[in-house]
């Protein structure tokens, strides 16, 4: 680095007002003062977590829509209720943070070749980015608006594959494939 | 033997003087309050930062739903337990002693310090004592009545008929013990003294009584000095923090004690001057006496608080108490980003809690003096006309004195209730205004505070002087003079931003500086605009 490059910047001029820091002052209270109000008013409020959700309330209002949220990950069924997943590992090489684990096993139905006899995928390691929706080519694996899951161990937090068909019919009624 | 209720007031209030009652509710209600003043400045804080702030805690214990949440009012107890359960640490080569003494030490200091504050004025009281025992024994029924009058109080004629001895200024020694020694001889001559005939089982019994008229403060100490009390006690404060940062061994907290004593040295000086101001213009050190003085109105309606006549004297004080009480935007003595977590870093449970209550128990302190200084202190403004006892209601005695004791209670209310909203000013300047850097702290004191506060001592003294036939008798302000003060401070203020703005810049700080070996030296550092 050469001493050209250095840009030496001068602090803006005070006024007389400023000089004085007290209006600054006045005004500056003035402004936590209406956020105050707000709060007390209630017209500016957080959510009350527990009780209220994101997902209760209108999407003007804060609300959360479900339909677009990238939350737990489900794998989706087909019509006649078998797993959606051809076992083509595009979701788990499309995975940035590598938590989408699957063994393929040569699929009971006629109608496609292999079938994820193993499909874990870990909660904790996953960033929800939604890579893998977006690399599914049979649209078999989504992300549904569920936030609030806990375990209390690390293990409980990997989820398997009946546990991600499970939260496909949790969901399915709201967030339709 | 009849152990009536009466007898057994008498008996208490002869042997425990009032003031030990007032001291015991006012220190509960102090130290109940900090533990709130805490879920306050919790609340305050939510409500700046568009929050709500704690709601959860209430009194349930997990048992009792109607109790759970309460708008979070069960916080200061959840709060207390855990402090107290909490480990109390103590690392290895702390001074033991000076490390448990310094928490204590801060709490005590401030907590004596709320001793002179006049809460509710003086009070009032008539009893018939019934002397007949003392009168067998061959003792004047006077006399007699005059002992029975409860410790602590000051017995005055009934109709207030013998005046107060004259405040001679400095004269004390024997000329000022003969004239209470006076007083109390013309007090006991004016005692009136009812014998009557009461005819009992056992048959006629003359009994003898005496009607004592006596007054005592609704305060714990009526010093005269208040004033000078409560600037040396505050003053103390900071040895908790200094010795607090010094015991624990720890150059953080150390140097956070040193901070605090450079923001106290700078800052007494400026607050010490604007009371200063307010004891020159009432010619008393007494806070209860400066209370009483505010007790009136100009033009009929405007009380005649000092806030009116001195707003410089109150603003630059209210910047004093803040940087006295180490808040923000003073509070380089807890400057967490830069000390960790300042003079308190090696504290831990109930040492901890202590720091933060002396904290807290200094903003009441503080702001209880302001409302004193600059508030009317129990004053509440035109309600008195609907209710003459909360404005003192005996003829010839100054506004302070009342009968009722319900009166001198809400002026206690009252009292406390403007020491809240001062507090509230407190948190609400803490959430709003960042910290200053260490040589803005000393800038705004010695460049701005102290030479404003000692030309304004100066502009009191000259309008006391040459307004001096404005005075009214007992140094009261009245309407004209008050205006003459508003117009003074005006002026003065006018002055202080003319002057300003031809004094030098400050020198430049917190500027690149060429240190040789550099590799910067070569840069020419810039001329200031």
């Amino acid at each position: 680095m050469k001493d050209s490059d250095v840009i030496v910047l001068d602090e803006p001029r005070m006024s007389l007002g400023d000089q004085f820091y007290f209006p600054q002052v006045l005004i500056g209270l003035g402004t936590t003062f209406k956020h105050m109000l707000r709060v007390l008013g209630g017209t500016d409020r957080v959510i009350q977590y527990p009780e209220e959700k994101r997902e209760d309330l209108p999407v003007e209002q804060g609300g959360m829509l479900e339909q677009t949220y990238k939350g737990v990950h489900r794998l989706n069924k087909d019509e006649e209720g078998r797993v959606k997943c051809v076992a083509c590992f595009m979701c788990s090489t499309a995975c940035p943070a590598r938590c989408i684990h699957i063994e393929a096993a040569e699929s009971p139905w006629p109608d496609r070749e292999k079938y994820p006899a193993k499909f874990d995928i870990d909660e904790l390691r996953c960033i929800y980015c939604g890579m893998c929706e977006e690399a599914c080519p049979v649209d078999a694996i989504e992300l549904t608006h569920i936030y609030d899951i806990v375990g209390l161990t690390r293990q409980e937090m990997i989820f398997d594959k009946s546990k991600l068909l499970k939260i496909f019919d949790q969901t399915v009624k709201n967030e339709p494939m | 033997m009849d152990l009536d209720f009466d007898h057994i007031v008498n008996l208490i209030a002869s042997w425990v003087p009032a003031w030990v009652f007032i001291a015991v509710i006012v220190h509960l209600v102090v130290l109940g309050t900090v533990a709130y003043l805490i879920l306050l400045e919790r609340k305050v804080a939510s409500w700046v930062q568009d929050r709500i702030g704690p709601n959860r805690v209430g009194f349930d214990f997990g048992l009792l739903p109607f109790l759970r949440g309460m708008n979070g009012f069960g916080q200061p107890l959840a709060d207390g337990l855990k402090f107290i359960f909490k480990e109390d640490y103590r690392a290895r080569g702390v001074d033991k002693i000076l490390f448990t003494l310094a928490p204590g030490l801060m709490i005590v200091v401030i907590i004596i310090s709320i001793a002179v504050i006049p809460w509710g004025g003086v009070m009032q009281t008539t009893r018939k004592f019934d002397v007949t025992r003392d009168v067998r024994r061959g003792v004047d029924p006077r006399d007699a009545g005059l002992a029975a009058v409860p410790i602590g109080a000051s017995p005055v004629s009934p109709n207030g008929a013998v005046p107060p001895p004259p405040a001679e200024g400095m004269a004390g020694g024997l000329g000022r013990a003969n004239a209470e020694l006076a007083r109390a001889q013309a007090v006991r001559d004016t005692i009136p003294v009812e014998t009557r005939n009461e005819v009992t089982d056992e048959g006629g019994i003359t009994r003898t009584y005496a009607t004592v008229t006596y007054r005592y403060a609704f305060q714990i100490a009526d010093l005269n000095i208040g004033v000078l009390f409560i600037l040396a006690a505050l003053s103390l404060a900071v040895y908790g923090v200094v010795i607090g940062g010094w015991a624990s061994n720890n150059k953080y907290s150390f140097l956070g004690g040193l901070r605090a004593t450079v923001n106290m040295i700078s800052y007494e000086i400026p607050m010490g001057l604007c009371v200063l101001c307010i004891v020159v213009m009432f010619g008393t050190l007494d806070l209860g006496e400066i209370v009483n003085k505010q007790a009136h109105y100009w033009v009929g309606f405007i009380p005649a608080w000092n806030v009116f006549t001195q707003p410089l004297a109150f603003l630059m004080f209210l910047v004093c108490i803040h940087a006295e009480a180490n808040r923000a935007p003073f509070d380089l003595a807890e400057a967490e980003q830069e000390l960790v977590g300042g003079y308190h870093t090696e504290y831990s449970s109930m040492r901890f809690a202590l720091f933060f209550l002396g904290e807290y128990a200094g903003m009441i302190t503080t702001s209880a003096v302001c409302v004193a200084l600059f508030f009317g202190g129990w004053h509440l403004p035109w309600v008195e006309w609907a209710w003459p006892a909360l404005k003192g209601n005996v003829a010839g005695a100054g506004p302070e004195v009342t009968t009722s004791l319900v009166a001198a209670i809400a002026r206690g209310l009252i009292f406390f209730l403007k020491t809240l909203i001062i507090i509230f000013v407190f948190m609400w300047v803490r959430w709003s205004l960042p910290r200053f850097r260490f040589d803005q702290l000393m800038m705004l004191a010695w460049r701005a505070l102290i030479p404003i506060s000692l030309a304004l001592l100066l502009m009191n003294a000259l309008v006391l002087y040459f307004a001096r036939g404005l005075l009214q008798p007992g140094l009261l302000v009245d309407g004209r003079l008050a205006l003459v003060f508003v117009v003074a401070n005006v002026i003065l203020l006018a002055a202080t931003m003319i002057v300003s703005t031809l004094l030098p810049a400050p020198p430049d700080m917190n500027r690149k500086i060429a240190i040789p070996g550099s590799r910067f030296l070569n840069t020419p550092l810039p001329a200031r605009a």
